[in-house]
C-alpha cells in the first residue's frame, strides 16, 4: 500500500465522503412510484392461488364417470388459465351443505388446450356414498361456477430425471393424468414414449377406452394402450387378469431403462409395489401419483386397530376461533376439521404438498409412512399434515387460516 | 380492533429474529406471514425421499459451542432458540476452468494464508496484508455499529487506522493497491457470488468482513436444513407470548401524520399498532404497502430509486441415487467459474443461457445422513439480474428452466469429471420467479440492494435515523441496513427489534 504522509486524512475523507455521495445520489434519483407490482402476472399464469372457472360442457364417459370442461369465469376475475404440466391436478373447492371441502382431480385435458383453447377438463368417477361426488352429480350443470387451485403436483414426465420410455400403470380414475400425457405427446409438446396398462375390474368401467385407442393409433411409435380386465364378461376380447409382474413383462418386454408411473387407488399401489419388486428397479424409476385419502386406514398393518372405532376430541385453534370437535380414529384430522364446518387449508390430501401444515400442540397421531411428507424439523418441533394424519388420542392443534 | 405493541410483517430470517427479540423482551408482538411456513428464503421442501435445503449454503459467524460467534450468541443466549448446528468441513473448492485453477481452501486465517502461498508461491505478504484489512473491516464496522454511525475522527485515526484504509473504498480500489499476484486475488475473490456486486462498485469492507468472519468461525448449517432455524425462532416467539399467523398477507401499513398506526391484512382485518418491523423491502413498503399514498414522502421514493436492486437466484436441486463417494464429491462447497474476471461475470448475469458461474453444495459432506444411504443431495446455484427471468413467457417457462438447468448440470459434470445426469431421482428448479412466489421479495431478488460503496453497511448505519421516513417503521431482511445473507438478516432483525424497543421508550 502507498504510504502517504497524509494517508490517514485522505482515507478519512474517503470515508466521510460516502455520506454526501449518498445524499447526492438520492437527491438526483427520480421520485417516481412503481406501477403494477412486478411478477404478479407471471405468477398468476404459473401459480395462482385460485382460479374461478365455469362448466362449459359435460360428457358422460361411463355410467359412473363424467368429464367436465371448465373455462375461465371472467366475471369472477379469472381471465386466462394457468399453464400446467401433463399429469398435474387441480384442487377443487366446494361448499357441500355448509361443509367446505377440497378434492384433488388430475387434469385430463392437455396443456395446449388450456393455452390455445382456454379450457381444462377434469374427469370424475362417482363414488358410492361419496360426499363430494354426490354433490357434483346433483349440482354441476353447464354454467355452474367452480373454484379451483392453480395446477399442483409432481406426477409429470421430467426429461432430466425419467427414462424417455414411460410405462403407465393405471387403475380406476387414475387413468386421467395419462389422457393428458397422451394428448400432450400427440401435440408434440411432450417428447416421450408411453406404454399404458390400465387394469379394470369390469369392461364397462373403462374410462376413455375407445378414445385413447384412437389416439394411440395416430402415434403408434410413441403411444400404446392396453386394457386388462379382471372380471371380463363374454364379450371381452382383450387380455384378462391383474397387473402382475408377468402381465407387465408381457406388454413391456425389457423393463430396464423405463420409468414406471403409477396412478390409481391406494390398494393398487400396495399390489403393484410387490409385483414391481421382482424387477429390481432403481427407486428413481418408479413414480407414484399422490393417491388422495386412504379410506380403509384400519386395514394397514401398523395402524392401531383396537382404536379404529373410537372417536376422539380435538381442541382446534383457528383464526375463526377455538372449539372442540369430534374426530374418528379412522378418518383424517383434516376431514374432522372440515366436518366441523371450519375451513382449513388443503390441496393434495395425500400428505405430500404440506399446504395443510398445522401445529400439533399435544396428542398422538398415526401417519402411514408412505404418506408422511413432513419436513424433519416439523417432526421435531411438532408440526403435522392433517390430511394424512389420523388421531389416536385426544388432540390439541393449531391450524392456519385458508388462503 | 386487536392491538399489539408491535407487528412484524413477514416471517423471514429478519422478521423472525426481530419478532423473537421483541417477544423475549416482553413486547406484545404479532408476526404476520403471507406464506404457510416460517422462514421466507430459509426453508426446505420434500420430494420423494429427499428433503432439500431451499437457499442456505453456509452460515457465517456461528462458531463452536466453546467459542461462540455472534449468530450462536444471538440465537442461544439472546433468543433462547435451540438449533443443532453442524460445522461445514472446509471453506470451498474453487475451479476456474479457463485457467486450470483447482484449489481446495480451509477455514482459519493462518491455514488460508498457507494454502494460498502453496498455490501461489510468493503471495504471502500481500495476502496477509489483505487479510489484515479484512480483519480491520470486521472490527471497524462493529465499532461504527456500536457508535450508531457516529464517525469520531480522532478515535478512528488512532485506534482504527487500517479500517480507514479500506472503509471508504471500493473492492477494486483497495485490492489494486496491494500488489496481489493475479492467481492469489482469484482465490481471494471466491466468495464473490455471495455479494455479486462488481468490484468497481462493491464496498471492500463488506466483502472483507464476510470473508474474515468465515475464516475465523468457519461455517455451519442447521442439521435439519434452514427450516429448523426458522421453526426454532417461531417457537420462541410463541413461547414468549408472541403470536405468529400464516397465510396472512399484510396489504397495508396504515399511516397517519407520518406515524404508523396499524396494518391491514389481505383478509381486510385491521390491527392497531404504533410499531412495525417490515421484513418486506423499503421498495415494496413505499410503493405498495404504506397507506394512504400521500404519507409516502417524495424522498422515500428517491431513496429506493437511487439504489441498485441486487441479483436473484437460480437453483437446481438434485436428489441423486448414488453416494457422494460414487460421484467423487468429497467437498461441501464448490465454486465453479469459467473465469474470475468479476466485472465480466457480473455483466454475464443478464444472459439467460450459458451461465459462467455457479456455487454448488453437497450437503452430505457436512451431514452424511441428510439423505438415505447411497444417495446425495446436491444443489447448483447461479444468479441473475432481476428481469431476466421475468421476460420468459409462462408457456415457455418449464422448457427454458430445464434448458438452463441442463447447462448448469453439464458445467458441473465437466468441472468435477463426474456423471450426475444418470442418477437424478428427484429434481426441482427454482428461478427468481419461484422465490418471488414464496417470499414476495421484490422481483424475486435474493440480495436486496447492492452493497455498493455509497450504499454499503457503513453509510447505511450512518444514515439510519435520517432515512427513517415513517415514524414507527423499521426494516429487517435482506434489504435492510446489514444487507442480505443469513448472518446479516438474523443480526439485522435483532437490531431492528432493539431500535423498536428504543422507539418505544421514546413514546413514553
Amino acid at each position: 500500500m502507498n504510504t502517504r504522509a497524509n494517508g490517514n486524512t485522505n482515507d478519512l475523507l474517503a470515508l466521510k465522503d460516502l455520506m454526501p455521495q449518498r445524499q447526492r445520489r438520492i437527491a438526483k434519483a427520480p421520485a417516481t412510484a412503481l406501477g403494477t407490482p412486478p411478477m404478479k402476472e407471471l405468477t398468476g399464469r404459473l401459480h395462482p392461488h385460485r382460479q374461478y372457472l365455469k362448466i362449459d360442457s359435460i360428457k358422460n364417459e361411463t355410467k359412473t364417470t363424467k368429464t367436465f370442461r371448465l373455462v375461465p369465469d371472467m366475471v369472477k376475475g379469472t381471465k386466462r388459465l394457468a399453464v400446467f404440466r401433463a399429469g398435474q391436478y387441480l384442487s377443487v373447492k366446494a361448499d357441500v351443505n355448509g361443509v367446505r371441502i377440497t378434492r384433488p382431480y388430475s387434469i385430463s385435458s392437455c396443456p395446449k388446450e388450456a393455452r390455445d383453447d382456454g379450457f381444462y377438463e377434469i374427469t370424475i368417477r362417482k363414488i358410492p356414498g361419496g360426499f363430494l361426488t354426490a354433490y357434483v352429480w346433483e349440482n354441476w350443470k353447464e354454467g355452474h361456477t367452480v373454484e379451483v387451485s392453480g395446477p399442483e403436483g409432481f406426477f409429470y414426465y421430467e426429461a432430466l430425471r425419467d427414462a424417455r420410455h414411460v410405462v403407465g400403470l393405471a387403475g380406476g380414475s387414475g387413468i386421467t393424468p395419462f389422457r393428458s400425457m397422451i394428448k400432450d405427446i400427440m401435440e408434440n409438446d411432450l417428447d416421450m414414449q408411453l406404454t399404458l396398462l390400465y387394469g379394470t375390474r369390469f369392461a364397462d368401467d373403462i374410462i376413455f377406452g375407445q378414445e385413447l385407442e384412437n389416439f394411440a393409433s395416430r402415434v403408434p411409435e410413441k403411444v400404446s394402450v392396453h386394457y386388462i380386465c379382471s372380471e371380463p364378461d363374454a364379450t371381452w376380447k382383450g387380455p384378462t387378469g391383474f397387473l402382475t409382474k408377468e402381465c407387465i413383462q408381457e406388454f413391456v418386454g425389457d423393463v430396464r431403462d423405463k420409468s414406471f408411473f403409477i396412478s390409481g387407488p391406494p390398494a393398487m399401489y400396495l399390489f403393484l409395489e410387490k409385483e414391481l419388486e421382482g424387477f429390481n428397479l432403481p427407486k428413481k424409476r418408479i413414480r407414484r401419483e399422490a393417491c388422495g385419502e386412504v379410506k380403509d386406514i384400519e386395514t394397514y398393518t401398523d395402524f392401531p386397530k383396537e382404536l379404529s372405532h373410537k372417536t376422539f376430541k380435538i381442541a382446534v385453534n383457528m383464526a375463526e376461533g377455538a372449539q372442540e370437535i369430534p374426530a374418528k380414529a379412522a378418518e383424517t384430522v383434516l376431514v374432522a376439521i372440515e366436518r366441523a364446518g371450519l375451513t382449513p387449508p388443503s390441496k393434495c390430501r395425500s400428505g405430500e404438498c404440506g399446504f395443510c401444515r398445522s401445529r400439533l400442540v399435544s396428542g398422538e397421531i398415526y401417519v402411514r409412512p408412505q404418506d408422511d411428507g413432513r419436513r424433519l424439523a416439523d417432526r421435531q418441533f411438532g408440526y403435522f399434515h392433517p390430511c394424512s394424519s389420523y388421531p389416536v388420542s385426544d388432540l390439541s392443534i393449531e391450524v392456519p387460516r385458508d388462503l | 380492533m386487536p392491538e399489539y405493541d408491535a407487528v412484524v410483517i413477514g416471517a423471514g430470517n429478519g422478521g423472525l429474529s426481530a419478532g423473537a427479540q421483541l417477544a423475549v423482551s416482553s413486547v406484545k408482538v404479532l408476526v404476520l406471514e403471507q406464506h404457510n411456513l416460517p422462514g421466507g428464503f430459509a426453508t426446505s421442501f420434500v420430494r420423494g425421499r429427499f428433503e432439500f435445503e431451499a437457499t442456505l449454503h453456509e452460515l457465517a459467524n456461528v462458531g463452536s459451542k466453546e467459542n461462540k460467534g455472534g449468530i450462536r450468541r444471538l440465537l442461544e443466549d439472546g433468543l433462547g432458540a435451540k438449533v443443532d448446528f453442524v460445522p461445514v468441513p472446509e471453506a470451498f473448492r474453487l475451479i476456474i476452468s479457463d485457467e486450470g485453477l483447482d484449489v481446495s481452501m480451509p477455514f482459519g486465517v493462518d491455514a488460508y494464508l498457507d494454502a494460498i502461498e502453496e498455490a501461489v508461491p510468493g503471495s504471502r505478504s500481500s495476502v496477509a496484508e489483505y487479510l489484515e484489512l479484512c480483519k480491520e473491516a470486521t472490527v471497524g464496522i462493529g465499532h461504527l455499529f456500536k457508535s450508531k454511525g457516529h464517525i469520531d475522527e480522532t478515535v478512528l485515526k488512532s485506534e482504527y487506522p487500517k479500517f480507514l484504509k479500506c472503509a471508504g473504498y471500493s473492492y477494486e480500489e483497495v485490492t489494486s493497491r496491494l500488489g496481489l499476484p493475479d492467481r492469489a486475488r482469484k482465490i481471494l475473490d471466491a466468495y464473490w457470488l455471495y455479494l455479486a456486486v462488481p468490484p468497481s462498485r462493491m464496498a471492500f469492507s463488506v466483502y472483507g468482513a464476510m470473508l474474515y468472519t468465515f475464516l475465523i468461525h468457519g461455517a455451519h448449517v442447521p442439521r435439519f436444513r434452514s427450516h429448523e432455524l426458522s421453526v426454532a425462532m417461531e417457537k420462541r416467539i410463541r413461547e414468549c407470548g408472541g403470536a405468529v399467523e400464516f397465510n396472512t398477507r399484510v396489504d397495508k401499513i396504515l399511516v397517519e401524520n407520518g406515524r404508523v398506526v396499524g396494518v391491514e391484512t389481505a383478509q381486510g382485518d385491521r390491527i392497531s399498532t404504533n410499531h412495525v418491523i417490515c421484513n418486506a423491502s423499503p421498495t415494496l413498503a413505499y410503493n405498495y404497502l404504506v397507506h394512504p399514498k400521500t404519507e409516502v414522502p417524495e424522498v422515500a421514493y428517491k431513496n429506493v430509486n437511487a439504489r441498485t436492486e441486487g441479483v436473484g437466484s437460480f437453483v437446481v436441486y438434485l436428489g441423486l441415487d448414488a453416494s457422494p463417494e460414487e460421484l467423487g464429491l468429497s467437498e461441501y462447497s464448490y465454486v465453479i467459474h469459467d473465469h474470475m474476471d468479476l466485472e465480466r461475470l457480473y455483466a454475464s448475469l443478464t444472459n439467460l443461457f450459458n451461465p459462467q458461474l455457479q456455487a454448488c453444495i453437497c450437503l452430505n459432506a457436512a451431514i452424511p445422513d441428510c439423505s438415505p444411504p447411497g444417495t446425495t443431495l446436491l444443489s447448483l446455484t447461479g444468479v441473475y439480474q432481476l428481469g431476466v427471468w421475468e421476460a420468459v413467457k409462462p408457456e415457455n417457462y418449464v422448457t427454458v428452466k430445464r434448458k438452463v438447468a441442463e447447462q448448469f448440470i453439464d458445467k458441473f459434470e465437466k468441472a468435477m469429471k463426474t456423471n450426475v445426469r444418470d442418477h437424478i431421482e428427484e429434481i426441482e428448479i427454482a428461478t427468481p420467479q419461484t422465490f418471488f412466489r414464496y417470499t414476495g421479495a421484490y422481483k424475486g431478488s435474493t440480495y436486496g440492494y447492492e452493497l455498493e460503496t455509497w450504499d454499503s453497511i457503513i453509510p447505511r448505519i450512518v444514515a439510519m435515523e435520517e432515512e427513517q421516513y415513517i415514524k414507527g417503521v423499521r426494516f429487517a431482511g435482506g434489504s435492510a441496513f446489514l444487507g442480505p445473507g443469513y448472518n446479516s438478516t438474523l443480526s439485522g432483525g435483532r437490531a431492528a427489534a432493539i431500535q423498536t424497543l428504543k422507539d418505544m421508550e421514546g413514546d413514553k
